[in-house]
């Protein structure tokens, strides 16, 4: 085990992820056997460049790949979600401490071999999802207070019903239009003039349940915000929405899939401060992808870095950054600019992410590699531990089965 | 000279010199794309079947004398139902013979779709092109005047030109012309304004070429691809409107036609006399069907964006 | 640019279009000789023409006349049908009546159906219903309706013998009112079921006709327009929220491809208007395109100038209302050029 020295069970272990795609040119091995664990309440970052296969990986999370021509080539999801506090059944109260969870482990399942009923009493629930650009993401013809709605008619319809101060076996139309699972006729049922009342009720506290959502994420004025729709918000304000339409229900695991890269720099800084806020107050466990590495320097606890399909390197933020072993990480770093780096220091990596098409046995780095050797062209690396909660896959730090072995001191041209 | 225009010249030439390599292999691609599509392929298929049998229609059928696009009549054998020695096809009314009307009509229908397709596509292009690269108040003029075009349905207004000038087959061919021409100049206009923004046509500017050859080496082979999906689909459309126009009165009576054909098969089917009708109409089908499926396939395969739909 | 700028200048180019149009269709009938040769005959004396010539003020220039023209269908006198021995302006309500409770009938169905089978087709992509729907949409834009009609007449009317033809049933005609000249409305105020069957027997297979190739405009754009929506990021972000893909489909994706599909009414309008002429030969239905057709055929200009300019203008007109929905639907729609 990977993180076998760490206490707490995660909150999900990927364990030997593929997912391939079909394509004119072959299969592509977007994701070719990646494992790692998410901890209770960390952030992981996942970085790596596009189409190395991290935005796929976190999207396995929630089996949203488009079925043809994704290919869920095999591995585990293993998700163990927090048991619902008892005392508030997950809707927030002080003995929880508004998290809606309580300390233990509800049954832990296999995401990717539940039935898609199950997955979908997940989704959005338990594990939500923040993607890149939210003036795409949020339906352009819904109001916002709409789409927010949706996931409490789908979690929520229980309390819903309770907070609209009806008894709890209500039934018939009015349960279906607070669960959205309106049949044939229920327009003009509801119309009548009794379920008209039971109707409205219904709505108030919906709207109660949206506008405390929205408030989370600080916006201004959420109860005027929910008659808005997507394209009359800011960039920023959109992506609020976003979160707090992710976190509504508490979810045990929060996907963000570069919740910043399609906003201002200075509009990033205030979202990456909410999600860290929220994250902190409600214990939220985060996958935090991203291509910007100093960014998941700034917001993670644990950062992994993603090659081709595979990950390289993982590791504490702290251990990675001072102490970064796989040549693809150095590079990464290299790449990046950060206040200290002298000018004209910048260093690309030279040559671009290779083909995912029949991979060979090789190390995937190879070709852009300043340090590669013998070993690196007639093995594949695997990750092995260095240090303490640090795994590279590298022979620099390990030794091949054969050939000759790389080092830092050896830069090849 | 600035670096700035020097930049911009070396790589003007280079794009104009690699653009032709890169047109022939998109070209290529498209051609990959049209194959691998079972209903274009289909369709391909119909078409060069209906060309072969147009051309070698005087081969396959004796043409009637004096004049072969006219129905022959076979007095003797009015009304025969299909599998008539001598009228494998059955015979109207009139004693024509069905099979002669559908094999010549091919020719008609060729006739009056390259004819239509051809000339509106070259008064179209010439017109978008002038508006497009002239602009100022030519172009409010020509685009106002198409607009109004636009504004009659197409049968509508094909239909009262072919009723004005008088019931002919060279008048509907005449009236088709007049109403799509219009069509092409739009595309053509859209293009020429497209491709006028683009860099390479700046960088060719800067060289110092003429606007002719500006045109004719840039924004001409750019603008073949929307006009050839238009005059594809087109080729079966205008086949259509005028087997339609025939149908409605506006041929002459007894000309080998298929709209001629159905209409005078029309007559009989009270009697249950179907076949006069049937077999031409499924002819004006195919036809029109065939090139639709080829003119889809040529816009699935030009559009990056259909790619793996 | 703000929407109400974009309504007020496509209000303001409307009129423009319109002159232009009787502009051609003007110009078009003058090409086609005089229109003194209806009032004529062989006995009448040069002196007895061109008297005739200056009562109806064809003496004067041509733009003169088509003043006189323009200012005549101002006050309502669209000119004397020759094929229907009366005053165009008489004939035209009933006739019009007719052909739009054809057109309707098979518009109303086309859009139900069309989206219905567009729907069920983006949404299994690639798959049999798919691939039957592109059929649909193939074929019903290369069919000849003048054939199709036939064939069904062949079938339902012929051969099986059920089939009606005509609008409607002689005696059960004359057995109601008629205030509306829509015989299923008039049927349904006279509170006559025996009417109303007979009206909509006698509307199926002319509506079928006519509805097939509208239906497959229809079901072409709903596909490709759901095909779109179905790809965008917040399908997926609808379906990470935990809705059921029921859900996401219609409130999420059909709800948004709805919205360029409106575009195409405008289209399938014109394509019904078309159509009604061949349709309305076919089955006798006394409406303006069997007129039409007539008039052409038998050099009735007034009229022809009349259905010319009146199906343009509603062309415009309904092209004009689709546009202004679109624009006010599409919320992510970029006015102006």
């Amino acid at each position: 085990m990977l993180d076998a020295q760490h206490g707490a069970a995660p909150v999900a272990s990927v364990r030997d992820l593929k997912v391939y795609f079909q394509t004119k040119r072959g299969i592509v091995h977007a994701v070719d056997g990646v494992s790692f664990d998410i901890r209770d309440g960390e952030t992981l970052g996942l970085v790596g460049e596009t189409g190395c296969g991290k935005s796929v990986t976190g999207r396995s999370f929630l089996r949203l790949l488009p079925v043809p021509p994704g290919i869920q080539a095999g591995g585990s999801v293993m998700f163990n979600g927090h048991a619902v506090c008892a005392a508030c059944a997950g809707v927030g109260c002080g003995a929880c401490g508004s998290t809606g969870r309580q300390a233990g482990r509800d049954s832990s399942v296999d995401l990717l071999g539940i039935s898609s009923e199950d997955m979908r009493r997940i989704r959005g629930d338990r594990i939500a999802m923040i993607f890149q650009d939210p003036g795409k993401a949020l339906n352009p013809t819904l109001p916002i207070g709409a789409q927010i709605a949706e996931v409490f008619f789908q979690h929520r319809t229980e309390e819903l019903i309770a907070l609209a101060g009806l008894p709890a076996d209500t039934a018939g139309a009015i349960r279906r239009f607070a669960s959205q699972s309106p049949r044939f006729g229920d327009g003009w049922l509801l119309a009548l003039p009794g379920a008209r009342a039971q109707r409205r009720q219904v709505e108030a506290a919906l709207a109660k349940m949206v506008a405390s959502a929205l408030a989370e994420t600080q916006v201004p004025n959420p109860v005027k915000l929910m008659a808005r729709y997507p394209h009359e918000l800011s960039g920023g304000m959109r992506q609020r929405v976003m979160i707090a339409q992710a976190l509504a229900c508490n979810p045990d695991l929060l996907i963000a899939d570069e919740p910043t890269t399609a906003l201002d720099v200075t509009v990033e800084a205030r979202i990456l401060e909410l999600i860290r806020d929220l994250q902190q107050r409600r214990k939220t466990s985060v996958l935090y992808i991203s291509h910007d590495l100093s960014l998941v320097r700034r917001i993670s606890d644990r950062v992994a870095v993603m090659y081709a399909g595979r990950i390289v390197e993982i590791g504490a933020t702290a251990e990675i950054f001072a102490n970064p072993r796989h040549p693809y990480t150095r590079g990464l770093m290299a790449a990046a600019p950060s206040a200290d780096t002298p000018r004209g220091k910048l260093a690309a990596i030279r040559g671009t992410v290779p083909e995912l098409v029949d991979p060979p046995s090789a190390c995937r780095f190879l070709g852009r590699c300043p340090h590669e050797a013998g070993a690196c062209r007639s093995n594949d690396p695997a990750l092995q531990v260095v240090a303490p909660g640090h795994s590279v896959a590298c022979f620099i730090d390990h030794p091949a089965p054969s050939g000759e072995r790389p080092t830092y001191d050896r830069v090849t041209a | 000279m600035t670096d700035v225009q020097q930049t911009r010249i070396a790589a003007g030439a280079m794009t104009a010199d690699t653009a032709f390599r890169v047109r022939m292999r998109r070209l290529f691609g498209v051609l990959q794309g049209m194959a691998s599509n079972p209903a274009t392929v289909i369709g391909l298929v119909v078409i060069a079947l209906m060309l072969v049998m147009a051309i070698f229609a005087p081969w396959i059928l004796e043409p009637n004398s004096p004049d072969p696009y006219q129905m022959p009549r076979d007095w003797g054998a009015v009304r025969k139902p299909p599998g008539t020695p001598g009228h494998p096809l059955g015979t109207t009314n009139e004693g024509g013979d069905v099979l002669y009307g559908v094999i010549w009509g091919s020719r008609t229908s060729l006739q009056l779709s390259l004819m239509v397709v051809g000339s509106t596509m070259i008064v179209g292009t010439i017109v978008g092109s002038i508006a497009g690269l002239v602009g100022g108040w030519v172009d409010e003029v020509l685009m106002r005047l198409v607009d109004v075009f636009l504004s009659i349905p197409e049968l509508i207004f094909a239909l009262a030109i072919a009723a004005v000038l008088g019931p002919s087959f060279g008048n509907i061919i005449l009236a088709l012309a007049v109403v799509l021409w219009v069509k092409y100049a739009r595309i053509m206009r859209a293009q020429v304004l497209q491709i006028k923004q683009h860099d390479f046509v700046d960088a060719a500017r800067v060289i110092g070429d003429t606007k002719l050859n500006i045109y004719l080496r840039d924004i001409l082979p750019n603008a073949v691809t929307p006009v050839t999906v238009q005059a594809t689909l087109d080729m079966g459309n205008v086949v259509l409107i005028g087997a339609t126009l025939s149908f409605i009165g506006l041929s002459e009576a007894g000309i080998a036609e298929w709209g001629v054909l159905v209409s005078e098969g029309q007559a009989g089917i009270a009697s249950g006399r179907w076949w006069a009708s049937t077999f031409p109409g499924l002819m004006i089908f195919l036809w029109a069907l065939a090139f639709n499926l080829v003119g889809d396939g040529l816009r699935d395969a030009l559009d990056p964006r259909t790619e793996g739909r | 640019m703000q929407l109400r700028d974009y309504i007020l200048r496509r209000l303001m180019v409307l009129p423009v279009l319109i002159i232009g149009v009787s502009i051609v269709v003007f110009t078009l009938t003058r090409i086609g000789g005089s229109p003194v040769g209806i009032y004529l005959s062989h006995e009448m004396t040069p002196d007895e023409v061109a008297e005739i010539e200056a009562r109806f003020n064809l003496d004067k220039p041509v733009w003169v006349q088509y003043i006189y023209w323009i200012r005549g269908i101002a006050m309502g006198d669209f000119g004397w049908s020759g094929v229907a021995a009366a005053p165009v302006a008489d004939v035209f309500p009933l006739k019009l009546a007719a052909t739009m409770e054809l057109a309707f009938a098979s518009g109303l169905v086309a859009l139900f159906l069309g989206i219905a089978l567009g729907t069920y087709a983006g949404a299994r992509r690639n798959r049999l219903p798919d691939h039957l729907t592109r059929i649909v949409a193939v074929s019903g834009a290369s069919l000849p309706q003048f054939w199709f009609g036939i064939l069904l007449l062949i079938i339902f009317w012929a051969h099986i013998g059920i089939a009606p033809i005509g609008r409607s049933d002689a005696a059960i005609f004359a057995s109601i009112a008629h205030p509306t000249g829509l015989y299923t409305i008039d049927a349904i105020l006279a509170g006559s079921p025996t009417a109303l069957w007979d009206a909509i027997w006698h509307l199926v297979l002319p509506s079928i006709t006519l509805g097939y190739g509208a239906t497959a405009i229809v079901a072409r754009m709903m596909r490709s327009a759901l095909v779109e929506e179905l790809q965008q990021d917040y399908v997926d972000a609808a379906r990470a929220k935990g809705l059921a893909e029921r859900i996401v489909l219609k409130r999420h994706a059909r709800r948004n491809a709805l919205v360029p599909t409106v575009t195409v009414i405008g289209l399938t309008f014109g394509f019904l208007l078309q159509g009604t002429i061949t349709v309305e030969i076919i089955y006798r239905w006394p409406g303006l395109g069997r007129w039409m057709a007539d008039s052409v055929l038998r050099g009735d200009q007034a009229t022809l100038m009349t259905y010319v300019l009146f199906t343009s203008v509603l062309f415009l007109v309904v092209n004009l209302i689709v546009d202004l929905v679109y624009a006010n639907l599409d919320r992510r729609v970029t006015l102006g050029k």
